[in-house]
């Protein structure tokens, strides 16, 4: 049988993924998101009490959804003050859809059940990844702006209060929907789960960047001449 | 228990606010003074600790000259309520006899009832972090007393019991105001929503009374209604999905080691390069 996650190899060839500010962003929300979710979920789904008793009853509960809230919303601003530039890279990325983020989608149930399937050469992020890359933070955005207006309600307009409440709802759905997925895929998920040491340790295998990001390794890693050619 | 009920008639009311004392007395709710603001009606509003208010609307038309109206304003206890439903605490219920209860020791103040509330009920106090609202007597009326305001009201404006007796006086009532220079007289809280457990004679139509004509419950309640029943099974296919992939993925790799094992091909996990 094989091991949980990927071996982390030092001794093959790594290159860089994501820098601190990304990981830090990352995991800082990976803690808030989850404390949010099933501090909320202790509300929303009946007879969870057990849920709840973990945070020290119903009142804890809303203490630390909160104060989560507050640190998830805090990252945002961190990510975004630091890193402003890995986010335009970021957001160019995911609006590069084309052919091959298709092929990639098209493929995937395939992959994802662990069949071997040749995929069609991706950028920084695969088909998968952009949609996850579009859906997920929206939703938190979402979650965090219809939040603050829940928490406050007599500061802000009726109109918003009654949008805030089925925004949170749906935006809470999608977004966990998509963090399953996601987190089982950057993890145990034999193909893709050498993204997780980008994630964590910052760098991944040369040979599986070369294998799952060919047009991201190739522009970033690749030699800079053949590249300068293709463009000229 | 039958339905028991308030039923308010603005035409005998007198705006004595009797009815207002006797509230904040046998709630044990502390005065909330506010600055004079120019007019006779005490407060804005309801307030945390002030579960019932006389509002005064002056009106003045060339016949009758100047003109008040009074109307007694407090929780509907609707028995459809939206309070009810989307309350995730189940911290408000109805009490069976027609009362819609608050219980402070459920509630966690997140203020949803206050959101989802037609006529903007439940208020929220800081100092407890809950929201308070009319409990219509509930302790008084469980041990066979009528509501603190009815019993107090000197001029027979309020008065308490059965649904469907006070309906009838409601009608009778209404029909003699139409008949004596009151043409638009009204019943309010027959149907409105579905029904709500304060009734009203109004001698004129409920916008004069700041009572909105058509209520209807504030859309909030897409959780309740969409969300949970018909969505919330998308958390779990995507775990057992995920949960799926897991093993599959695993025996197949698996297979194809043996495989390579067999051709005497050297063992590498072929899902990093390919």
């Amino acid at each position: 049988m094989m091991q949980l996650l990927h071996e982390y190899r030092e001794d093959i060839p790594r290159v860089e993924r994501f820098n601190f500010v990304s990981r830090f962003t990352h995991w800082g929300h990976t803690v808030t998101f989850i404390l949010c979710l099933f501090t909320g979920l202790a509300l929303f789904f009946d007879s969870v009490d057990w849920l709840a008793a973990i945070f020290g009853g119903y009142v804890g509960a809303g203490i630390v959804h909160r104060v989560a809230a507050v640190a998830l919303t805090l990252i945002i601003a961190y990510f975004i003050l630091f890193n402003f530039r890995v986010i335009i890279a970021w957001i160019k990325d995911i609006l590069r859809f084309g052919m091959n983020d298709i092929g990639f989608l098209l493929k995937f149930p395939a992959e994802f059940l662990g069949f071997h399937v040749n995929i069609p050469p991706q950028t920084k992020f695969n088909g998968g990844e952009k949609g996850n890359s579009l859906v997920t933070p929206t939703m938190v955005i979402l979650l965090a702006i219809s939040g603050y207006i829940m928490w406050f309600p007599t500061i802000f307009p009726k109109w918003m209060v009654l949008i805030a409440y089925p925004t949170h709802d749906i935006a809470m759905v999608l977004a966990t929907c998509m963090v399953c997925m996601h987190g089982y895929l950057g993890s145990f998920h034999p193909g893709s789960g050498e993204s997780f040491w980008g994630m964590w340790k910052g760098t991944v295998r040369e040979d599986w960047a070369k294998a799952h990001h060919a047009i991201w390794y190739e522009e970033t890693y690749g030699q800079k001449d053949e590249a300068e050619e293709e463009e000229a | 228990m039958a339905n028991k009920t308030n039923l308010f008639d603005v035409s005998r009311c007198t705006a004595c606010r009797g009815c207002q004392i006797a509230c904040k007395d046998w709630n044990q709710l502390p005065a909330s003074i506010k600055p004079f603001k120019g007019h006779y009606q005490t407060h804005d509003d309801t307030d945390p600790v002030t579960y019932t208010i006389i509002k005064f609307f002056e009106s003045e038309d060339p016949v009758h000259g100047v003109s008040w109206n009074f109307l007694k304003r407090q929780c509907m206890h609707c028995f459809e309520a939206n309070c009810v439903k989307v309350c995730p605490r189940g911290a408000l219920s109805y009490s069976g006899w027609g009362a819609v209860v608050h219980d402070p020791d459920k509630c966690i103040g997140c203020q949803y009832c206050a959101t989802a509330c037609p006529f903007d009920i439940p208020k929220y106090l800081k100092r407890l972090d809950i929201i308070t609202k009319c409990t219509l007597c509930n302790d008084r009326v469980e041990e066979g007393l009528t509501t603190a305001c009815a019993r107090t009201c000197p001029s027979g404006a309020l008065m308490f019991g059965d649904r469907d007796e006070l309906m009838q006086i409601a009608e009778d009532r209404a029909k003699k105001l139409q008949a004596n220079g009151f043409p638009n007289a009204t019943i309010y809280g027959k149907l409105e929503l579905g029904g709500l457990n304060k009734l009203y004679v109004l001698t004129d139509t409920p916008d004069k009374f700041g009572l909105p004509v058509n209520p209807k419950h504030p859309q909030v309640t897409v959780w309740q209604d969409y969300v949970q029943p018909y969505a919330s099974w998308l958390i779990p296919l995507f775990l057992g999905a995920s949960g799926v992939s897991f093993v599959t993925s695993r025996l197949i790799a698996n297979k194809n080691k043996n495989k390579d094992i067999d051709k005497g091909k050297e063992v590498e996990n072929d899902a990093i390069t390919s």
